[in-house]
């Protein structure tokens, strides 16, 4: 008996697995690149958790000050967080520690990229309409999350430029109208530097943080099998099918690749480029600071917003209300609010309750992809003001023009790629065949003048 | 119809001359902000033996620093835009300035930046020494790093010098157009003049903290900037933290896996 | 001749792999090939000391090789045909629910089923849980302690002399002109944050400010203010001293030093409080007082008169 067969009777007869063992590997899977996204998401996820586990070992999530007695000489004799020396300590001393601590910090940076890129695939193809709508909360819950490990996973060194980020995060919190002051003493235990947040920090990075996601992440892919994957339209396809490969042998295949792929990319510029110094940042210290000074970038659109705002602190009945406000409470509620509840917004502008398994092409539904566009330019305008000083010497351009550059274009952008979305996308689906409907052809008439017209049939499947 | 890209003779003879003066056109304009529009810098006359250094450095500074500067050091400059030469620092300016390259300005816009110096160290030592004696301040520090204590001068840089420059040395925005220059690989003198003169918008440096031993240190300090054992992670792109980091992460992490992820799936 | 066939019988080794199969298996031996190396280098560099580039170069060959190779020996060696499945109904319909309500509903008492008694019930259990919950909130708030007034005071008091981050005292007129330095309360703990301060000193008769304000600047030069941002709390560490002027790197916020540290760019909405200086006998620099208004970014408080925030 061959190997397969041996264990396949195994598992059997103790957990009577064949049957929806077999069911799962003939399961078929459309075959479209734009697929594969989210594949790459859970990879990096992968390599997350594998070097995130060997980096605990070696981190001590204590603000309380040591000595540091390392062999990085600028630091020798200095006291410093035993959090920062651990992290001092795994780079220059373990063995391939640097090297974990780079590919874990790029693999977060891989991670949310392509699980905004995902999403992207999935709010302008439609695929978020019912029956998807459950699985497009979880998706968004993802992305809060993994924006919510990084920055908690990149102040765990107690450096400084960390550091003066949670200062920021700490002041935000403040702004909060009513229980600002509150809520900020309780989250870090006292006023700002309470050093009791390193070790709270570790445990929402390590424990609280990853077990959701995780969760969630399992949900999310359940949901999927459960519902199936949608597809673009095309010949054969329909909304009562899925056509494409089988999960066994060839998407496994692809996927296998994929995954050894994106951790061998990982794993280059974990080695070669350099990542987070921190011996050169040195450690967190109050009234230190550094320039250019921004957080990773997931986090970079809201030190945007936080610079494109202007000076509008007000007064409720006399208590003050910070001008942080607007960039940091109402923007981002108004965006990820928005984003979150998309499906039941766009359902009332078009009143679709159908079932969908057809995806669009974006040009198929103009006003969700100028919308969508929209958006994106917001966010880039802000990811673009979070390095104004570094745009600024790059370019030669004074900072403050930058700022008022970017203000207009936050201002007057959205309504100019919004319109200018719309119309191509309009015009794109004039000018080509449909391709979602099988072409009947093309009929050739002649005109009452003379002439002749050639006229597109109307297909006669009702897809 | 007629082939697209066809000539007739007479438009090839048209061609032949405009493409060639095209390009003339714009190479002219590219190596245009190459040749400056200001004065060029003074000619190289090495002194000779037995002539005096003080006249030597007034024959320099008439040459190539009148024009903007002034016929005096300590009087008022020829342009409002220019600042006079009395209180700028003395010699530890003239010989910072120089050294750097960034005077004679060779622009004429824009801040001064460095470049390659017009003049050798005999003749910077002269200017400095004769505007120095013109203004009454011919100190030019002197900077031992081997003197310092590195620890103490990542302290100070941190304290007075990382929030322009940067933790790394790798510079940053000042406001306007103005730039904190890197850091990295610029010698202990230069630093040491900086600090005691606080050119342009940069503030100054001396005294208490900033004595003597204190620049010692940081000039300690800022040598280690340039060290490979500063970037045992690889290439440090920039130095400029998490936006170029950000943008590798895209362009090159996700760019690359999104190539990949086109060429094994499907389309349309 | 049919694919799956095909397929099967060059499985089962009868049928002859195409140029472009040979060749694609070829490469994929390659691939593998490469990743048995790169592992093997990767113990030789390990057990060598560890060189993180040479590490990371070699994961990369060794996981690209495998994933290159694997992908190879999918695209080119199986079968490239697409099938088709149905998408039958998960949902099964109105039947299994209205079976999944009753069999909630059936073998219920007289207190379970639906009326007037369950409703009055339930509505209690709802209290109680809803009280529970609350209840059990109530550890979480041993996570911090109340706010107090920490956030609009300071170590500063008056006659506190003002020292450097050595802990020297500051002698008055030992900075030079458009020198700038951080310096904390004396005695206090120096990574105290709320109490930084920048002392500058400025050209006399440029300074624009009150009378009340002048009247903490000893020799109309030397001039404190809090080095918090009023944004969001950074150290605004950059001074310009040609145009004497502060900026925060966080958010790019310039406050005007000659006239009260007031923000003139930026998001910036409340001048950098002014702490009031002194000289004592001793000729030191001392506080007249704490900070005019409370440090750092706005926060929801009951603004006292009389002190700006």
């Amino acid at each position: 008996m061959s190997m397969v067969r041996r264990s396949v009777q195994y598992l059997d007869e103790r957990l009577g697995t064949a049957s929806f063992a077999r069911k799962t590997l003939r399961k078929v899977f459309p075959d479209h690149w734009s697929f594969l996204l989210g594949e790459i998401a859970l990879f990096a996820l992968v390599v997350l958790v594998f070097t995130g586990v060997f980096l605990t070992f070696f981190y001590t999530p204590d603000a309380r000050p040591t000595i540091y007695q390392g062999p990085y000489e600028p630091m020798q004799g200095k006291e410093v967080s035993a959090a920062y020396e651990s992290v001092l300590r795994l780079s220059f001393q373990v063995r391939s520690g640097l090297l974990m601590r780079q590919v874990h910090h790029w693999a977060a940076l891989v991670f949310v990229a392509a699980v905004v890129v995902h999403l992207c695939r999935i709010f302008f193809t439609g695929a978020f309409r019912r029956p998807r709508e459950v699985n497009w909360l979880v998706g968004v819950a993802l992305l809060l999350l993994a924006m919510g490990e990084g920055f908690t996973g990149y102040s765990l060194p107690d450096d400084l430029l960390s550091g003066i980020g949670l200062r920021i995060f700490y002041s935000v919190v403040l702004a909060i109208p009513l229980v600002g002051s509150w809520a900020a003493y309780l989250l870090f235990g006292g006023e700002f530097p309470a050093p009791d947040i390193i070790s709270r920090l570790f445990v929402f990075h390590v424990m609280l943080l990853p077990a959701l996601l995780l969760g969630l992440v399992g949900l999310h892919l359940v949901i999927l099998v459960l519902q199936k994957h949608t597809q673009f339209p095309g010949r054969g396809r329909t909304e009562r099918n899925v056509v494409g490969k089988r999960l066994w042998p060839q998407q496994t295949f692809k996927s296998v690749g994929l995954l050894f792929v994106t951790t061998a990319m990982l794993a280059a510029l974990g080695g070669l480029a350099q990542i987070n110094p921190i011996w050169q940042y040195g450690p967190y210290v109050p009234f230190n600071v550094t320039s250019p000074a921004q957080p990773d970038w997931y986090i970079g659109w809201l030190d945007g917003a936080l610079r494109l705002a202007g000076p509008w602190s007000f007064d409720v009945f006399g208590f003050p209300v910070s001008e942080m406000f607007w960039p940091a409470i109402l923007f981002p509620g108004i965006a990820f609010g928005t984003l979150t509840l998309w499906p039941w917004i766009e359902r009332r502008f078009n009143r679709d309750q159908a079932e969908h398994h057809l995806l669009d092409r974006p040009r198929d539904a103009p006003l969700r992809s100028a919308v969508g566009m929209a958006g994106l330019w917001v966010f880039f305008v802000m990811f673009l003001e979070g390095g104004n000083d570094i745009l600024a010497v790059m370019l030669n351009v004074s900072v403050e023009n930058i700022t008022r550059i970017l203000q207009a274009a936050f201002v007057v952008g959205p309504f100019v790629v919004g319109a200018a979305t719309y119309a191509i996308c309009r015009s794109l689906r004039k000018s080509q065949i449909h391709p979602a409907r099988a072409t009947a052809g093309v009929e050739l008439r002649r005109t009452a003048s003379g002439g002749y017209e050639t006229v597109p049939l109307e297909p006669t499947s009702s897809e | 119809m007629a082939a697209y890209g066809a000539w007739s003779p007479k438009e090839g003879i048209v061609r032949r001359t405009l493409v060639p003066l095209a390009a003339v056109g714009l190479l002219t304009v590219l190596l245009w902000p190459a040749t400056g529009g200001a004065a060029a810098p003074g000619s190289r006359r090495a002194a000779t033996a037995g002539q005096d250094p003080d006249a030597f450095g007034r024959q320099l500074y008439q040459q190539s620093c009148a024009s903007c500067h002034g016929p005096d050091p300590a009087g008022p400059s020829n342009y409002s835009t220019v600042p006079s030469l009395k209180d700028v620092g003395g010699a530890a300016a003239v010989d910072w300035a120089l050294r750097s390259g960034r005077m004679p300005w060779r622009s004429t816009t824009g801040p001064a930046v460095r470049g390659t110096p017009a003049f050798d160290l005999s003749e910077t030592r002269a200017l400095s020494i004769y505007v120095g004696d013109r203004v009454g301040d011919r100190d030019i520090p002197t900077v031992d790093p081997s003197q310092g204590d590195l620890k103490r001068g990542r302290d100070l840089y941190a304290q007075a010098c990382a929030a322009c420059h940067g933790m790394n040395g790798a510079g940053s925005s000042v406001g306007g157009t103005d730039i904190a220059p890197s850091l990295q690989g610029v010698d202990a003198l230069t630093v040491g003049e900086a600090m005691k003169i606080g050119p342009r918008t940069m503030p100054v440096f001396r005294g208490g903290e900033y004595d003597a031993a204190g620049v010692n240190s940081i000039a300690a300090y800022t040598d280690t900037l340039d060290k490979n054992v500063d970037n045992p992670g690889g290439l440090p792109i920039g130095g400029k933290g998490p936006v170029p980091e950000g943008f590798v992460a895209w362009l090159i992490g996700l760019g690359v896996l999104v190539l990949f992820a086109r060429m094994i799936g499907g389309r349309n | 001749m049919d694919d799956e066939d095909q397929q099967h019988r060059q499985a089962e080794g009868d049928e002859p792999l195409s140029l472009e199969q040979r060749r694609a298996a070829r490469l994929t031996a390659i691939c593998f090939v490469v990743a048995i190396l790169a592992g093997v280098a990767l113990f030789v560099v390990y057990f060598t000391g560890g060189q993180t580039q040479l590490e990371g170069i070699l994961f990369a060959l060794a996981l690209g090789g495998l994933g290159i190779g694997i992908v190879i020996w999918g695209e080119q060696l199986l079968a490239a045909h697409e099938v088709e499945e149905d998408r039958h109904e998960f949902t099964v319909g109105e039947e299994s629910r209205l079976a999944l309500v009753e069999s909630f509903e059936e073998e219920t008492g007289p207190l379970l089923r639906h009326g007037a008694r369950r409703s009055f019930l339930v509505r209690l259990l709802g209290g109680a849980a809803g009280a529970l919950g609350l209840a059990l909130l109530l550890p979480a708030l041993s996570l911090g302690p109340s706010p107090g007034r920490g956030l609009a005071h300071t170590s500063w008091r008056k006659g506190r002399r003002v020292v450097g981050e050595d802990g020297k005292p500051i002698v008055f007129d030992s900075l030079p002109e458009d020198g700038f330095l951080t310096v904390f309360p004396e005695g206090a703990d120096v990574n105290r944050a709320d109490s930084q301060a920048l002392l500058i000193r400025v050209p006399n008769g440029l300074l624009e400010l009150s009378e009340e304000q002048l009247a903490g600047v000893p020799g109309g030069t030397h001039v404190a203010y809090s080095k918090i941002c009023s944004h969001a709390g950074c150290p605004v560490g950059l001074y310009r001293a040609a145009t004497r002027s502060l900026i925060c790197p966080c958010h790019q916020s310039q406050f005007d030093v000659l006239r009260g540290c007031k923000p003139y760019f930026g998001p910036a909405a409340r001048p950098l409080p002014q702490l009031p200086l002194g000289v004592d006998r001793d000729g030191n620099l001392v506080a007249l007082g704490d900070f005019s208004g409370p440090v750092g970014p706005a926060f929801w408080h009951r603004v006292k008169r009389g002190r700006s925030s």
